[in-house]
């Protein structure tokens, strides 16, 4: 199976989603129209991994600019798994055995979604945590770079290298180092599980998560139920700050600076126009509609300033939450796999998704996906997700 | 029927700063070919991030404190969305929700007293980049250099009532920005948008209004404006066209304003908060920091050298130029009298400028040498020719006045019996001029001073020459 | 969501859709329309914006000039350059 968009160095132990800059070496982001684009410099993240004494081996296939379930919208190629089943070329590179590592940007949980469907661990870290400079923007406001690997230690053992302070990013939090750890005691840690979430899945996901509970609840946690009940109007929320922040993104992508330009124009017009009707696939143009729809005049405070507000009331629900858990849990995804479908349906079917994946990115909370599911923690509670992720883990050993 | 003109601005200045506003490429003055200043995010590449130039704010806010604003405690920055060449992101960062200063005012002197100009606010933005147009080759070369450098457009109200009072605004705005060190002002650094509106005199309803786009030169602002004040006026009472609101462009060669094509003005910039820029909060503590950095004002280096008992005259020629003061401030500052440092600077380094085909304001001198030259000749080291002919070595050939000094030996003591020993040869080689003296003719006496000088080099106190002179020609009575 | 508004979209945003393609767009904006519908019916009289989820104030870099980037790397993958600039069609007839 082809991972890489393009190989680095055969020696190498991690792999980089093609979203984040390696200096000299050319990236897409899964865009025709960022086809010749060879970045000269390189993400934070990926120069922290080399400094570090880490090699890149390549860069994986990613859906374009992160707007995918699991990698399908990529242009260059699209990674599937033995079955014919989709999944992210990262995690499948993981899963095989190829890369001990991954890095990849979560926009919209896709990553997670891919770990969840290659049987991998994800964390997307605390918003800030990691510096965003270096990777191919979309939404701004809640991606962060995330690692995957094949169990909790090494997804703790990247992150510590990649996550601190980097005055090159205006919203990197101030933290020069973050001690994490994925063997604290859970015994008496109190996890709940979010009912909307929980029901809105299919059996195969609800009989992986009441496994998953009965594993947690056996080494002496505490399983509760809560109930969130606007989480789809947060999915709701967050589908409009993405789009929004992608419309405005990636409107740099026009033939003039860098990158694709059509080979048939005779005035600017036409040079932009066609050059990104040819360069971009339905769901970023489709995403660039809706985004540039509801910041237009008319739609900006029902649609955009009502979403930054739904933010607040999401972040607060979750203090709430936070204040007597330790951590949530919840299906990462709908279903436990995803076949292939027709292209045109994804903007619909990842707002559907987003419901399982939107909390962590509006309000900047760590994710961690592992044995299939998802948890939740409360901004810098990373080493309680690892530490349930690595008991959980070491109990199947 | 008698017509009001209403006008308001909204003027567009670069602000003084070593860097951009959101990444460290030079301002596009340090460029000497096109793309000189420019990193990947000025040219729109993705992965850079904008991190505000902390100077950048505290200028802005200073421009605010200079125009009687208020200064909000809480500004956020905003991206505006559109399409066109000199915008590589495709979109720029300005501050639609919250500015970073609000109502203010200025004063303007007019022919018929001062008239008050409103500001609705001061907001930070960046420059977009230069476009170059080619007929011969037929492409449009596009130069990011100014791309991001740092602007604050300040809106005014629609107070001006005629293009005197804009000249007046915009000449005002020139002096205190350049005195404060905001912003050079160079040409093309201070771009205005000028809105206009006629309405019968005495009447209180705003009439269509045209915003001409983009003007950098005063005179072209002064033709613009009479241009469409007169078709305004042509097209109530001729009936020559209906007014719509729209945004025009000035064209100098042909002298008059044309629509610009739909396209550039209708769109929808989809203003929304940049979610990579965190909100600038000026509190107290900032304010007056920034306030105590501040440059005096105009008004305040006047009231300051009118207490020094400086001349009207000199004070306006101290204030015409920010750099002036500088040198005159660190001058007096290390001791030496302000009335006699201001004729240094004012005659005596101007004099030698003119010389060399320059102005005053292009004075260059460190205050330390100018210092030392005048502190030379107060203590009568040197004698004042001599120390303008030092003065003339440091100004044109970058010197340094003591070494100068040292080298020429133009320090050297000069004894009283040498300097006899001339006066008495000068005495013995001008019979006619001794005879006129003697004579009654007293101005003779001058001639032969200034052949004493000549012989003396310029070296000796003038005083023990003129004395010695003086007792020696009376002795041949 | 009008075929007008739409076509209106794909001009501001500098490209166009095929007719099935606008097809589609006008069920996906149906769509979300329903979708932002039941956002709107959450109360958030007396909530305020929250434009950055990890909230700082003053984030600020030094006035410090550097330039580590030449015209010429910058310049390299352009479609079109000059010795010292980007090219695109003439602007101005």
């Amino acid at each position: 199976m082809d991972y890489f968009v393009t190989e680095i160095d055969r020696a190498g132990t991690v792999a980089v989603d093609d979203t984040l800059l390696v200096k000299g070496f050319e990236t897409k982001a899964g865009s025709h129209i960022l086809d010749g684009f060879v970045p000269l410099f390189s993400a934070d993240a990926v120069d922290r991994l080399l400094k570090a004494g880490y090699a890149v081996k390549g860069k994986t296939h990613t859906g374009e600019f992160g707007l995918d379930i699991a990698g399908e919208t990529s242009y260059h190629g699209v990674c599937k798994k033995a079955d014919g089943s989709l999944s992210t070329a990262a995690a499948e590179a993981v899963a095989s055995g190829t890369v001990k590592v991954a890095l990849c940007v979560d926009v919209n949980g896709a990553p997670r979604r891919g770990a969840a469907l290659s049987g991998v661990d994800f964390i997307k870290p605390t918003y800030g945590t990691v510096s965003r400079y270096g990777i191919i923007p979309t939404a701004c406001s809640g991606e962060q770079v995330g690692v995957c690997a094949g169990n909790a230690e090494d997804v703790k053992e990247l992150l510590s290298v990649i996550a601190g302070h980097d005055g090159k990013d205006g919203t990197s939090l101030p933290a020069e180092k973050y001690g994490y750890s994925s063997d604290k005691d859970i015994s008496g840690m109190k996890i709940a599980v979010v009912k909307e979430l929980y029901d809105a899945a299919k059996d195969e996901v609800k009989s992986v998560l009441d496994n998953y509970l009965n594993k947690i609840e056996s080494s002496g946690a505490k399983i509760e139920t809560v109930s969130v009940p606007d989480v789809k109007a947060y999915a709701t929320a967050w589908q409009i700050m993405l789009s929004a922040e992608t419309c405005n993104n990636i409107s740099r992508y026009d033939g003039v600076k860098f990158g694709y330009r059509t080979p048939t124009y005779k005035d600017i017009d036409e040079l932009y126009v066609n050059s990104r009707t040819e360069g971009m696939g339905f769901t970023a143009k489709m995403n660039v509609l809706y985004g540039s729809d509801v910041l237009s005049k008319n739609q900006y405070l029902s649609c955009y300033d009502k979403s930054l507000r739904l933010r607040r009331v999401a972040s607060e629900k979750m203090k709430e939450i936070f204040a007597s858990f330790d951590a949530v849990i919840a299906p990462a995804m709908s279903s436990a796999s995803v076949e292939e479908y027709d292209l045109a349906q994804t903007f619909e079917r990842t707002k559907k998704e987003l419901l399982f994946t939107t909390v962590p990115n509006l309000i900047g909370i760590p994710a961690m996906v592992t044995g299939g599911v998802q948890l939740w923690g409360a901004a810098f509670a990373e080493s309680t997700l690892l530490s349930i992720a690595g008991a959980v883990e070491r109990m199947a050993d | 029927m008698k017509y009001e003109v209403v006008i308001g601005l909204e003027t567009h200045v670069e602000l003084s700063t070593k860097s951009k506003i959101f990444c460290s490429c030079g301002g596009h003055s340090e460029a000497d070919q096109p793309n000189d200043c420019v990193c990947p995010a000025c040219c729109g590449m993705p992965g850079m991030l904008p991190v505000t130039n902390r100077h950048a704010v505290e200028l802005a806010v200073q421009a605010g404190i200079m125009l009687n604003c208020k200064i909000n405690q809480y500004a956020t920055f905003d991206k505006k969305s559109y399409y066109y060449p000199d915008l590589p992101c495709a979109y720029q960062i300005t501050q639609w929700f919250h500015p970073i200063c609000t109502e203010g005012y200025v004063d303007v002197p007019t022919k018929h007293g001062t008239s008050r100009i409103g500001i609705k606010q001061i907001h930070m933005e960046e420059d977009a980049g230069k476009l170059v147009h080619d007929d011969w080759a037929d492409v449009t070369y596009v130069d990011f250099n100014r791309t991001s450098v740092p602007l604050i457009e300040i809106v005014s109200k629609p107070d001006f009532r005629s293009a005197e009072e804009v000249l007046n605004y915009l000449d005002k705005l020139k002096s205190m920005f350049r005195f404060g060190s905001i912003s050079e002002c160079e040409e093309g650094a201070m771009r205005c948008d000028v809105n206009i509106s006629i309405r019968p005199e005495g009447t209180e309803e705003l009439g269509v209004r045209s915003e001409i786009k983009n003007m950098s030169s005063l005179t072209a602002i002064e033709r613009a404006i009479k241009y469409e004040v007169a078709r305004h006026i042509d097209a109530l009472e001729r009936h020559t066209e209906v007014l719509v609101q729209e945004t025009r462009r000035w064209d100098d060669m042909k002298n008059r304003t044309f629509a610009m094509r739909n396209k550039e003005t209708a769109a929808d910039y989809r203003y929304f908060p940049d979610p990579n820029l965190m909100p600038i909060v000026v509190d107290d503590q900032w304010l007056a920091e920034i306030r105590k950095n501040m440059h005096a004002t105009i008004g305040q280096k006047t009231a300051e050298y009118t207490g020094m008992g400086l001349s009207e005259q000199d004070i306006a020629s101290l204030v015409s130029e920010r750099t002036l003061c500088d040198i005159f401030d660190a001058v007096v500052a290390s001791g030496r009298k302000p009335a006699d440092t201001a004729a240094w600077i004012l005659t005596d380094c101007a004099g030698i400028l003119r010389r060399n085909g320059k102005v005053i304001g292009e004075l260059d001198i460190a205050p330390e040498a100018l210092s030392y030259i005048i502190g030379m000749v107060d203590e009568g080291k040197i004698n004042r020719g001599v120390g303008k002919k030092v003065l003339s070595a440091v100004i044109e050939k970058g010197v340094s006045p003591e070494q100068y000094i040292k080298e020429q030996a133009l320090d050297a003591k000069v004894d009283e019996s040498a300097i006899l020993d001339i006066v008495k040869n000068v005495i013995a080689e001008n019979n006619k001029a001794v005879g006129d003296y003697l004579g009654g003719k007293t101005k003779a006496l001058q001639s032969l001073f200034g052949c004493c000088m000549k012989q003396l080099k310029g070296k000796g106190d003038p005083a023990v020459i003129r004395e010695l002179l003086e007792k020696e020609v009376e002795k041949l009575r | 969501m009008t075929v007008e508004i739409l076509k209106a979209l794909e001009s501001l945003n500098e490209f166009r859709l095929t007719d099935s393609e606008e097809q589609k767009a006008m069920e996906v904006f149906g769509f979300m329309e329903n979708e932002a519908e039941e956002l709107r019916s959450i109360d958030t009289e007396n909530v305020d914006v929250m434009v950055h989820c990890m909230p700082m104030t003053n984030v600020f870099r030094e006035d410090v000039r550097e330039q580590p980037f030449t015209r010429e790397q910058l310049l390299e993958g352009a479609p079109e350059h000059s010795e010292d600039s980007w090219i695109v069609p003439r602007l101005v007839k």
